[in-house]
C-alpha cells in the first residue's frame, strides 16, 4: 500500500489504474509492463481493491475473474454501484468465459480479455479504456457547467428589465433555455 | 461346411463321398493320413472322418496333429473304426476324436454323427463371435474411460499452466522493451568514455574490464535473440494447452451449419501443398448431404488433422479417398489412405493424447485427440480402420443436430 502512494505522488500525470490478481507474479509482471503509460495501483483481492478505491482516484480498473473470496464479476458490480466512474475490465482464463459474458451484457462492462494476453493489444486496450474515462468525465464536466450555467441565464432574464430587451424577446429566450434542458435531461438519461 | 474324408481304401472313401454330398457337404478326400493333414492345414476344414489304420500317419497321429494345431475355430473329428474294444475307444477319445463310427457303417447313422458335429461346430462359432464382440466392446469402453481421465487430467494442466504461461509472456515483453532501453543508454554511456578516461582513470579501467567480463559486446548482439528464442518456445508451449483445452473440451464456440463438401475442399486447399509433393490423386464423393449444426471452426479442425494424417501416411503416387454420406441422423465422413498403416497397438493408441508415431518436433501427439474431443462433444464417432502396409481409414460421424451439451463438462463419451 505504501509503494502505491508513492506512485500516486510521484505520477500525477498518467492514468490511474488498479489491476486485481490472487496472483502476486502477475500484478508484478502488469506493473513492469504498465508503469511507464499508467499510475498503478494494485490489488491482491476484491476487498483490497475497493479499499485502494476509496483511497484514489482510479480511472480504470482491470480484474481477474477467478479470485477466492470475491469474483471478478462481483467485484465489478460493487465498483459499478460504488464508482461509477470507472472503466471496468475483465481478464480470464477461457474457462470462466461464460460468467464474464455476462456480466458485459448484465453489468456494464468495457471490455474482457482471456489470459493470456497479448502485450501490445493490451497496453492499448487500456490507453483506450482510460481515453474512454477521460472523455466521460469531460462530457459529465461539460453537462454540469451547461447546466449551471442555465440557471444562471434564466435567473438573469427574470431580473433583467423587459422593456430594454424588447417585447417576447424575454418570453422567447426562457424557451430556449427550457428546450437546452430539456436536451441536456435526455443525454444524461441516457448516458 | 467342408468335411476331410480320410481312408486308405478307395471304395470306402467313394462310399462315404457318395453319402455326403446329397446332404449338402463339400468333401474332401485324403488316402492317408499324410495327405488329410496337408489338406487340413491348407483348406478350411471342420468336419473330419478318419479311419483308424492308415500308412504313414494313422487316424489316431492324425487326430493328435489337429488337436495340437493352432488354428483357430474348432474342428469336429470322427474316427471310423473296425474296433469296437472298450480300451479302444478310450485311446480313440483320449488322443482327441470327438465321436467314432463302428465299419461297416451304417448311412445314417453316419448322418446323424454329422449333423451332431456341424451342431457343435456353429454353436462354437456363435460362442466365438460372442466372445470377439464381447471384446471389442470392452476394448471401446477401456479405450473411452481412459480418454475420459486423460482429458479430466489435461483439463486441469491446461487451467493451471495458463497463469505461469500468462506473466512469462508478458515478463518476456516488458524485457524485450527493458533492455532495448537498456541498451540505448549503455551506448550513450559509451561516448562518455573519453572523458571518463581523463577525469578518472582507475573508474574507466574498471568499466573496461566489467565490459570485458561479461562479453558486453556479445550481450548486446545475442540477448534480444534470447529473449526471441524463449518467446517462440512459450508460444509453442501456449500452442500445446490450447489444444489440451480442446482434447478437454473447455473451450465453446459458435455454433453455426456447415456444409461437409465445402469444408473438405477448404481443407483439402490449405494442405493442396503437401499434397502435391506426395503426387497423390485426390478422389471426393460427396452426396451432396445437409447442412450440419456445428462448431465450425473445431469440425474444421478435425478434418484438417485427420486429412493431414491421412496425407502423411500415405505412399507417394497413391490415392486418398474422401467420401461424405449421410444416414436419417448423421453426416459421414471417410478418409481413406493407401499408406503405411499401422499395428493393432498403434490403433488402440491413436486418441490418447501425445501419443505419436512421427519424428520429435513433427507432431505434438495432439491432433488425433483434439479431434476425438471435439467429435465426441458433437455427439459424434470416431473411429479407425487399418491394415499396417496397406492404408488406413478414418471414419467420422456427426449428427446434424449435436446434443445440448452442459456447463463444465470434461472429455467422456
Amino acid at each position: 500500500m505504501n509503494e502505491n502512494r508513492i506512485q500516486a505522488m510521484v505520477e500525477n500525470n498518467k492514468p490511474s489504474l488498479l489491476i486485481v490478481d490472487d496472483e502476486p507474479d502477475v500484478l508484478f509482471s502488469l506493473v513492469a509492463l504498465l508503469r511507464r503509460d499508467f499510475q498503478v495501483f494494485t490489488a491482491e483481492s476484491g476487498a483490497q481493491a475497493l479499499e485502494v478505491l476509496q483511497q484514489h482516484p482510479i480511472h480504470v480498473i482491470m480484474t481477474d475473474q477467478r479470485m477466492p473470496s470475491m469474483t471478478g464479476v462481483e467485484l465489478m458490480s460493487r465498483v459499478r454501484a460504488e464508482f461509477p466512474d470507472a472503466i471496468r475490465i475483465i481478464f480470464t482464463g477461457y474457462a470462466d468465459i461464460r460468467a464474464v459474458v455476462l456480466a458485459i451484457n448484465t453489468g456494464g462492462l468495457y471490455r474482457y480479455l482471456t489470459k493470456p494476453w497479448d502485450p501490445d493489444e493490451l497496453v492499448e486496450l487500456l490507453k483506450g479504456a482510460a481515453a474512454k474515462h477521460d472523455d466521460l468525465v469531460a462530457q459529465a464536466q461539460l453537462h454540469a457547467s451547461l447546466s449551471d450555467y442555465l440557471d444562471d441565464a434564466s435567473q438573469l432574464i427574470k431580473v433583467a428589465d423587459s422593456s430594454e430587451l424588447g417585447v417576447g424577446f424575454a418570453e422567447q429566450f426562457q424557451l430556449k433555455t427550457q428546450r437546452l434542458r430539456n436536451y441536456l435531461a435526455n443525454i444524461q438519461g441516457n448516458s | 461346411m467342408n468335411v476331410l474324408v480320410a481312408d486308405d481304401s478307395l471304395i470306402m472313401r467313394r462310399l462315404l463321398t457318395a453319402y455326403l454330398r446329397p446332404w449338402g457337404y463339400e468333401v474332401l478326400e485324403a488316402k492317408d493320413g499324410e495327405e488329410a493333414w496337408s489338406l487340413f492345414q491348407s483348406e478350411s476344414v471342420s468336419l473330419v472322418l478318419t479311419d483308424w489304420i492308415m500308412p504313414n500317419v494313422d487316424g489316431l497321429e492324425l487326430i493328435r496333429r489337429i488337436r495340437a494345431s493352432p488354428r483357430p475355430g474348432y474342428c469336429y473329428l470322427i474316427l471310423l473304426t473296425a474296433k469296437s474294444e472298450k480300451e479302444d475307444l478310450v485311446t480313440a477319445m483320449e488322443a482327441g476324436a470327438d465321436d467314432f463310427l463302428v465299419k461297416p457303417c451304417d448311412k445314417e447313422e453316419v448322418r446323424v454323427r454329422l449333423r451332431e458335429g456341424e451342431r457343435i461346430i456353429r454353436l462354437e462359432r456363435e460362442l466365438a463371435q460372442q466372445n470377439r464382440q464381447l471384446r471389442e466392446t470392452q476394448a471401446a469402453l477401456i479405450q473411452s474411460e481412459k480418454l475420459a481421465s486423460l482429458g479430466q487430467l489435461a483439463a486441469g494442466m491446461a487451467h493451471e499452466i495458463n497463469n505461469p504461461i500468462a506473466f512469462v509472456t508478458n515478463n518476456l515483453a516488458v524485457l524485450r522493451r527493458d533492455l532495448g532501453d537498456m541498451t540505448k543508454l549503455i551506448d550513450k554511456y559509451q561516448l562518455t568514455k573519453p572523458v571518463l578516461q581523463q577525469a578518472a582513470p582507475e573508474l574507466h579501467a574498471e568499466l573496461i574490464q566489467l565490459e570485458n567480463d561479461c562479453d558486453l559486446a556479445w550481450l548486446r548482439e545475442q540477448l534480444p535473440r534470447l529473449l526471441q528464442s524463449s518467446a517462440s518456445g512459450l508460444a509453442r508451449v501456449r500452442d500445446i494447452v490450447t489444444n489440451l483445452r480442446d482434447f478437454a473440451r473447455l473451450d465453446q464456440a459458435a455454433y453455426d451449419t456447415m456444409e461437409l463438401g465445402k469444408a473438405v475442399q477448404a481443407t483439402l486447399e490449405m494442405l493442396n501443398r503437401s499434397i502435391e509433393e506426395k503426387r497423390l490423386t485426390v478422389e471426393t464423393e460427396d452426396e451432396h448431404t445437409p447442412p450440419l449444426l456445428c462448431q465450425p471452426d473445431k469440425i474444421l479442425q478435425v478434418l484438417y488433422n485427420v486429412v493431414l494424417n491421412a496425407v502423411q501416411a500415405s505412399t507417394p503416387d497413391s490415392k486418398l479417398s474422401i467420401r461424405i454420406k449421410a444416414d436419417s441422423e448423421c453426416a459421414i465422413l471417410e478418409v481413406q489412405d493407401f499408406g503405411v498403416g499401422m499395428t493393432e497397438a498403434t490403433r488402440n493408441r491413436v486418441f490418447e493424447p501425445f501419443f505419436t508415431t512421427k519424428p520429435v518436433g513433427e507432431g505434438t501427439g495432439l491432433g488425433m485427440a483434439v479431434s476425438y474431443g471435439i467429435v465426441i462433444d458433437h455427439g459424434g464417432r470416431i473411429a479407425i480402420e487399418s491394415e499396417l502396409h496397406r492404408g488406413t481409414t478414418v471414419l467420422v460421424r456427426l449428427p446434424f443436430k449435436p446434443p445440448p451439451r452442459q456447463n463444465g463438462q470434461t472429455a467422456t463419451s
